[in-house]
């Protein structure tokens, strides 16, 4: 039995905007993203999963309970981490984190304390005062401090410095080895590449594509940026071979084939830089309908 | 009912019912120590010259009691709106705010029912609402008993209480049921409020004049009878239980809509 299992639900709000009969299920022990653009129904999704909203048609469970009518079973057993930072503003950091605890009925707080100092919080000024990485920090910590089998987090990232991205990171394939099921949204590619095992793709309300994560990562396009020391260079390296694209001194490359091949020609140049752009989520869903039609 | 949420709200907002008990104390001090036993006839004579006015706000006649005057001048108006004010603010703070703001989502991603997170909001506000009620009820037999010689009918005052706060669990029902319905603060809260406030305007009205007598039967205002109760009219009581009633009625309602609807967290 999967622990998430999302079975076609449809929330229709009218002029295209919800979710269209969208089934996926995330396995025990699994992580995994929930990708997709702005407004791709993302959050509409996991409201469901957290029993805010009722689904016209469809299910969703978690370990096997309806996430709206047995909703406050699935969150002694769920972490989340909302999408829309909206903490009780008269309250300290500390505070509110010590009466989510109290909510949730846990008594220990040494993995709060803990997780404070892991991402370098400092929970003692008012919520009202703080910078929207703090506050961040402060739903990650709610949604990580009573250990929960299932994480749900909404953009766990955004409004993270790169630091503390990385530390996210580390926090999920902690998680991960401990067994647990996460599942995490995000419009960016890069923070899902680093944890996820497999990606579920949006877009528009459908579910468009769910791939490993290994065969996403071959598949995907790389964008390299060459940088040679002479124009005439350049034109020479751009005449060896397709997909590449003169620009001056620099070469923009394209490939989906490994790199090695490429460090082995580029041996025989003078490269003054040499950069590697991420494919943007944009250009990865191009790449997934331009492989559909073929 | 969830522990740690009251003990969240009590601290939250225990100024705010200091602020209002603050408020209370200074009308209802004032208005008790404007109490005069000779005064009576004159202030009589000014009602009698401007009936509309006077009756407008309940003070059609000023009483020849201390009881009677309180009932006019405190009961008729101001323990009426001053506490509505509390309660529109109440339901802002307890329920409109979190669905509006988002933060509800914390408090429903916790192992418990919505039925009990609502309903530790509702009892949270008829509590509040009650403190103010049975505050203004000592304020006023204190002051009455230090400034004045005469004796208050003690269990009249106590039952024009009662349907006082009758009237405000009405009200807050009103309000509860409102902000549980609406997703932004502006419509369920205002929705709530302007209810209350027209039918005060409505029960003002009707008391101007013969004419537009018609609109008590508008108002559910006219269930709370001030003057009815110190007499001690069996027909008064009945009516604030009916307001006891309703407002349960509301608040229940409120509960149940919260219970089932979408929410947009």
């Amino acid at each position: 039995m999967s622990v998430i299992e999302i079975q076609n639900i449809t929330k229709d709000y009218g002029k295209g905007r919800g979710v269209f009969d969208v089934s996926f299920a995330v396995e025990r022990g699994e992580v995994v993203g929930f990708l997709g653009p702005n407004g791709a129904g993302k959050t509409t999704a996991i409201r469901q999963l957290m029993g805010f909203i009722r689904p016209d048609r469809g299910r969703a469970e978690v370990l096997g309970m309806d996430c709206f009518a047995q909703r406050d079973q699935v969150q002694a057993r769920l972490g989340y981490l909302p999408g829309e930072i909206a903490f009780m503003e008269d309250m300290t950091g500390t505070a509110f984190i010590r009466f989510i605890a109290q909510m949730k009925g846990m008594g220990d707080l040494t993995r709060a304390r803990q997780l404070m100092e892991f991402l370098e919080l400092d929970g003692r000024g008012r919520i009202r005062r703080m910078s929207k990485g703090m506050k961040q920090k402060i739903g990650l910590v709610i949604a990580f401090m009573q250990d929960p089998d299932v994480l749900v987090l909404d953009e766990p990232t955004s409004g993270l410095d790169p630091l503390m991205q990385g530390k996210f990171v580390q926090l999920i394939s902690r998680a991960k080895k401990a067994g647990k099921t996460v599942l995490m949204s995000s419009h960016m590619f890069e923070e899902v590449e680093q944890t996820c095992d497999r990606v579920v793709i949006i877009k528009e309300g459908r579910v468009i594509a769910a791939e490993e994560m290994q065969h996403l990562r071959q598949s995907r396009t790389k964008v390299f940026l060459i940088d040679f020391a002479t124009a005439a260079e350049a034109e020479r390296f751009c005449a060896g071979g397709a997909g590449r694209q003169l620009d001056g001194c620099r070469v923009v490359l394209r490939t989906s084939g490994r790199a090695d091949a490429l460090i082995k020609e580029l041996a025989g140049y003078t490269v003054t830089e040499l950069a590697t752009r991420t494919q943007s989520l944009e250009e990865l869903f191009m790449h997934y309908y331009g492989r559909g039609s073929k | 009912m969830t522990g740690p949420l009251f003990k969240r709200e009590a601290r939250a907002n225990y100024k705010l019912v200091l602020l209002f008990m603050g408020i209370l104390t200074v009308y209802g001090a004032l208005i008790v120590a404007m109490y005069d036993p000779e005064l009576g006839k004159s202030l009589q004579m000014m009602a009698e010259s401007m009936p509309e006015l006077f009756s407008a706000f309940q003070m059609q006649s000023p009483g020849n009691t201390l009881l009677e005057f309180v009932g006019n001048y405190l009961y008729g108006f101001i323990l009426i709106v001053i506490p509505l004010l509390f309660i529109v603010l109440m339901a802002s703070r307890l329920v409109a705010r979190y669905i509006d703001r988002g933060s509800m989502a914390y408090l429903l991603a916790t192992p418990h029912k919505r039925r009990s997170i609502i309903a530790t909001q509702g009892v949270f506000m008829a509590l509040g609402t009650l403190l103010l009620v049975v505050y203004v009820t000592v304020l006023v037999l204190f002051c009455g008993g230090a400034m004045f010689d005469e004796q208050l009918d003690v269990g009249r005052f106590l039952l024009l209480n009662a349907g006082l706060y009758g009237l405000l669990l009405f009200m807050a029902g009103l309000c509860f049921l409102s902000v549980c319905c609406f997703d932004q603060t502006k419509l369920s809260c205002g929705l709530g409020a302007g209810s209350c406030i027209a039918f005060i305007l409505l029960q003002m009205l009707s008391q101007v004049g013969d004419k537009m007598d018609w609109l008590k039967y508008l108002t559910p205002l006219t269930l709370f009878d001030a003057g009815g109760l110190i007499a001690g009219e069996s027909g008064a009581v009945a009516g604030f239980l009916v307001l006891y009633a309703l407002g349960t009625l509301l608040f229940l309602a409120g509960g149940a809509i919260f219970c089932r609807r979408d929410l947009p967290l």
